[in-house]
């Protein structure tokens, strides 16, 4: 089959893929009891009760709602979001920004911080600089982030009063558009230096906790394989060329020990995104994890549904590009059997 | 120098940079000129007057931008003028002689943060709007339960027709979230009124005449007010930035660093306040929302949860009613969770309200032996029983069950109260059930200004809770209370009134149909720069208003 054909095939069945999951979803959202709860309060009447059911449709069987659900979803409306109180369609591009911007901020500190230790614990295995690195990297996957984050917001924010907390200044924010959502890249845009400076800012905190968790996983692996290119024999032959140890490692080793550590990396980045819900709720980043951890906590379910069947989708969405990808690669993979 | 070196250094610089441009704190230096920072509890649910809870978050920001024809001064619960010049009243015409008829004189020259000006019409317009939506959340009924009709008699008077004479009318209904003044041409302009339709533009933007003008709502973020420099009174002094939410101990952490001005907090947080530099923690006050228990007389035959022994009429006697009052460790509630922050209100009248009796009797003192005694005669000692009562997870409800609990089964071992401690939402959910089947439950009553609403909505037999939980079964004289309830809710001389709510509280005494843990006490911590600071239960909470504060 040709590569164009299964990708068509494949976008073919995609709708009915979405349809099982979006059952799948509302099932077992139901399953938790009526969505209801979020959108009373202590003091209602009955009646009162009614009417608000009569304004949501949940007076209605299950498979209707089930019907106005999907409804609305082809026509952009998520339902109402008692957490946000607004629009889950209007809110949760906003949120999905932040968080996406948090995690893609921790990514770069743990890459950068990963790779820098790694390579200077395994370029001096079993000495004194090795083992401190081990201690560093052990402690940023052992301490709870909950806790860490706490520490530095004392040290840094409540002590020193040099780190901000939240995502922004709120006028510089209101000064400039946002298109993107991610504050860095719209101050860009907007070329305010202003505004890209109060988005470093308040992001280095928050990056810097959540990034020191992966920033473990990276530098171990990091060391691991830079110990193990060091003793290829490629790596004694550029040594009795006479090429200094400095570049031995930076131009060789180095370089070959970033193959495996980048599987890592990868991975790390799904890791990052669990991570933010901590993250948001202390640094009070206004992101997707701490909206959906309200979310869990009070049943806001409209948020909850919306949430799920988007990241199903994107996993669907995932899924297929990677099979595109293998086949593309690998002469060896046989599409569409 | 390569390009490596150029990198790193130019990275030094960076980081050297931004250690000198961040904002250093010198400590006791007014942080934040110009603006106030409050860190709040929780996030509105909607800004619109018509559509707001009392008790809500969104109630706290209504009081800032829209006024009222009324208003409740810092200094006391005296009524103090606003849109109206004056109070109505007997002596200067406002009333009529019959009680039924209230003239408001309008306030010249006042304008909507829009740019339109005040009229009656206006008035007219944002009343007969919350009474036409009716929505089920909001406060509707508060008008529309003792207005007949509304009147334009000129551009600046407003005329207000009751279907029957009420003595609360000006105390609890014009001083009203639900009362507020909104811009006509605004709402008109942004979907206009549908009945028990909410209006989505007036629940995420506001357009008053208010000391304070909207700027932006962020969810789940902050929300921002700016100072309206054309408001009818004294100006405010601040621009104000409440920043919604997140975790308690960072609000904390955050007052002490001086990033927030004010903060919302509880009793158990005072021990990491106190002695703080810079921190002034405020508990000169009590809240108005009464800490109770509720009883069900009205019980659906089969539907308690598993493991409660009590029969459905297990709360008819009012001798198990009042040993369950006797037997709750009050000091214990009032020093733990309360960290000794509150008081003890009589049945149903809170401290700091019209009508309250210092001298009506009150349960505060856990008295074993009397509890025992009428345990023993409602012949409940010997066997026990088990019961459940059903309340909210992790907060003040739920650990006043706790003490319920401990209070009871010590009492007698063969008593059980399993606590059935859940989610906001599934609270809320089974406690709008009518007929409820859990047999008690715990919150807090709603605020209010004036002892009718308390008296109508928590005692009388056919009021809200008294239909729900079928108080009608139990009181030992149920037409007696009904009739002393409403005689005082229509008695406009205060005297007679202040009399008819005593009797009431030496009846409910012995008749209880709640038992009232506490009246929580105001808990309020902010920055010693913060002048001109006040609270006023009487408000929504957390019971401030911005444009008295400056630093």
């Amino acid at each position: 089959m040709q590569l164009r054909d299964y990708i068509i095939r494949r976008l073919m069945v995609l709708p009915i893929l979405i349809l099982g999951v979006s059952i799948v979803v509302f099932t077992l959202t139901r399953v938790g009891g009526s969505p209801i709860g979020i959108y009373l309060s202590h003091e209602m009447t009955p009646e009162e009760v009614l009417k608000i059911e009569e304004r949501f449709g949940l007076d209605k069987p299950v498979l209707v709602q089930y019907i106005q659900w999907l409804k609305g979803i082809v026509s952009g409306d998520f339902g109402w979001s008692g957490v946000a109180s607004a629009p889950v369609a209007e809110v949760f591009p906003i949120k999905l920004a932040a968080t996406l911007e948090l995690a893609t901020a921790a990514g770069l500190v743990a890459l950068f911080l990963g790779i820098t230790l790694g390579t200077f614990a395994g370029a001096r295995r079993n000495r004194f600089p090795d083992h401190l690195t081990r201690i560093v990297a052990v402690s940023g996957a052992s301490l709870p982030q909950f806790w860490f984050g706490i520490l530095l917001l004392i040290i840094f924010w409540a002590q020193l009063g040099i780190a901000p907390i939240g995502r922004s200044d709120a006028t510089i924010f209101a000064s400039i558009s946002h298109p993107t959502g991610l504050y860095t890249i719209d101050a860009i845009l907007a070329g305010s230096i202003r505004a890209l400076w109060d988005a470093i800012w308040h992001l280095i905190l928050p990056a810097l906790t959540l990034g020191y968790g992966a920033t473990a996983i990276i530098a171990r692996m990091m060391r691991s394989a830079l110990v193990e290119e060091l003793q290829q024999d490629y790596v004694d032959a550029a040594r009795a060329k006479g090429l200094a140890e400095k570049l031995v490692i930076k131009r060789h080793a180095r370089r070959n020990a970033l193959v495996p550590t980048i599987t890592v990396i990868g991975l790390t980045f799904g890791f990052l995104l669990q991570g933010t819900i901590t993250i948001e709720i202390i640094y009070r980043w206004p992101g997707i994890g701490r909206w959906m951890a309200d979310s869990v906590l009070r049943g806001d379910q409209a948020t909850l549904m919306t949430y799920v069947l988007f990241t199903s989708v994107l996993f669907l969405l995932v899924n297929l590009i990677v099979d595109v990808i293998y086949a593309n690669l690998d002469r060896r993979v046989t599409l569409g059997k | 120098m390569n390009f490596k070196y150029f990198i790193k250094y130019l990275s030094y610089g960076f980081f050297a940079g931004a250690i000198a441009l961040s904002p250093v704190t010198v400590f006791g230096q007014v942080k934040n000129p110009g603006l106030l920072v409050h860190a709040a509890d929780d996030e509105p649910t909607t800004l619109d007057p018509a559509q707001v809870e009392p008790g809500e978050g969104g109630e706290t920001i209504i009081l800032q931008v829209y006024d009222r024809l009324l208003d409740i001064g810092p200094a006391s619960a005296a009524l103090i003028p606003s849109l109206a010049v004056e109070i109505p009243s007997l002596s200067n015409g406002g009333i009529s002689e019959d009680g039924l008829t209230y003239t408001f004189k309008l306030r010249a020259g006042v304008t909507f943060h829009d740019g339109t000006s005040l009229t009656a019409d206006d008035v007219k317009y944002s009343w007969d709007r919350a009474m036409e939506m009716n929505l089920p959340e909001g406060n509707a009924g508060a008008l529309s339960d003792v207005i007949a009709s509304t009147e334009i008699i000129d551009d600046l008077t407003f005329r207000v027709n009751l279907s029957e004479p009420s003595a609360s009318f000006l105390n609890s209904t014009v001083v009203s979230m639900v009362a507020s003044v909104v811009s006509q041409d605004a709402v008109e302009a942004n979907g206009g009124v549908k009945v028990e339709t909410p209006n989505r533009f007036m629940a995420g933007n506001m357009v008053g005449t208010g000391p304070y003008k909207f700027v932006v709502w962020n969810r789940n973020e902050n929300l921002q007010l700016e100072v309206n420099e054309s408001y009818w009174g004294d100006n405010a002094k601040l621009d104000v930035r409440i920043e919604i939410g997140g975790d308690p101990d960072v609000r904390v952490l955050g007052l002490r660093a001086g990033e927030f001005d004010t903060i919302e907090t509880d009793p158990s947080f005072i021990a990491d306040l106190e002695g703080a530099d810079g921190v002034t923690i405020y508990t000169g006050g009590l809240l108005l929302e009464p800490l109770h228990i509720g009883f069900n007389l009205n019980i659906p035959k089969g539907s308690l949860p598993d493991g409660d022994t009590i029969s459905e009429d297990f709360f008819h006697d009012p001798r198990i009613r009042q040993a369950f009052n006797h037997a709750f460790d009050y000091q214990a509630f009032l020093n733990g969770p309360l960290a000794g922050y509150g008081a003890f209100n009589p049945h149903y009248t809170p401290i700091g309200i019209f009508g309250h009796d210092a001298d009506a009797p009150v349960y505060s003192e856990k008295n074993y032996a009397e509890a025992e005694r009428l345990f023993r005669e409602a012949g409940v000692w010997d066997e026990g029983f088990a019961v459940s009562v059903i309340t909210e997870e992790g907060n003040l409800f739920a650990l006043m069950c706790l003490v319920l609990k401990d209070s009871i089964e010590r009492l007698n071992p063969n008593f059980r109260i399993n606590v059935l401690a859940v989610a906001e939402s599934v609270f809320d959910d089974a406690h709008a059930q009518n007929p409820l089947e859990y047999a008690m439950w715990a919150k807090n009553a709603d605020p209010a200004a004036d002892p009718n609403f308390y008296m109508q909505a928590y005692q009388h037999p056919d009021g809200e809770w008294g239909e729900v939980h079928g108080f009608a079964n139990g009181y030992r004289d149920a037409a007696k209370v009904g009739e002393l309830i409403d005689s005082a809710a229509t008695e406009l001389d205060p005297a007679k009134r202040s009399a008819i709510y005593r009797e009431l509280q030496t009846i409910l005494y012995d008749d209880p149909m709640w038992l009232i843990g506490a009246q929580e006490g105001v808990v309020m911590a902010h920055r010693d720069w913060l002048k001109g600071f006040a609270m006023q239960p009487l408000w929504p909470r957390p019971s401030l208003k911005f444009s008295f504060f400056d630093k």
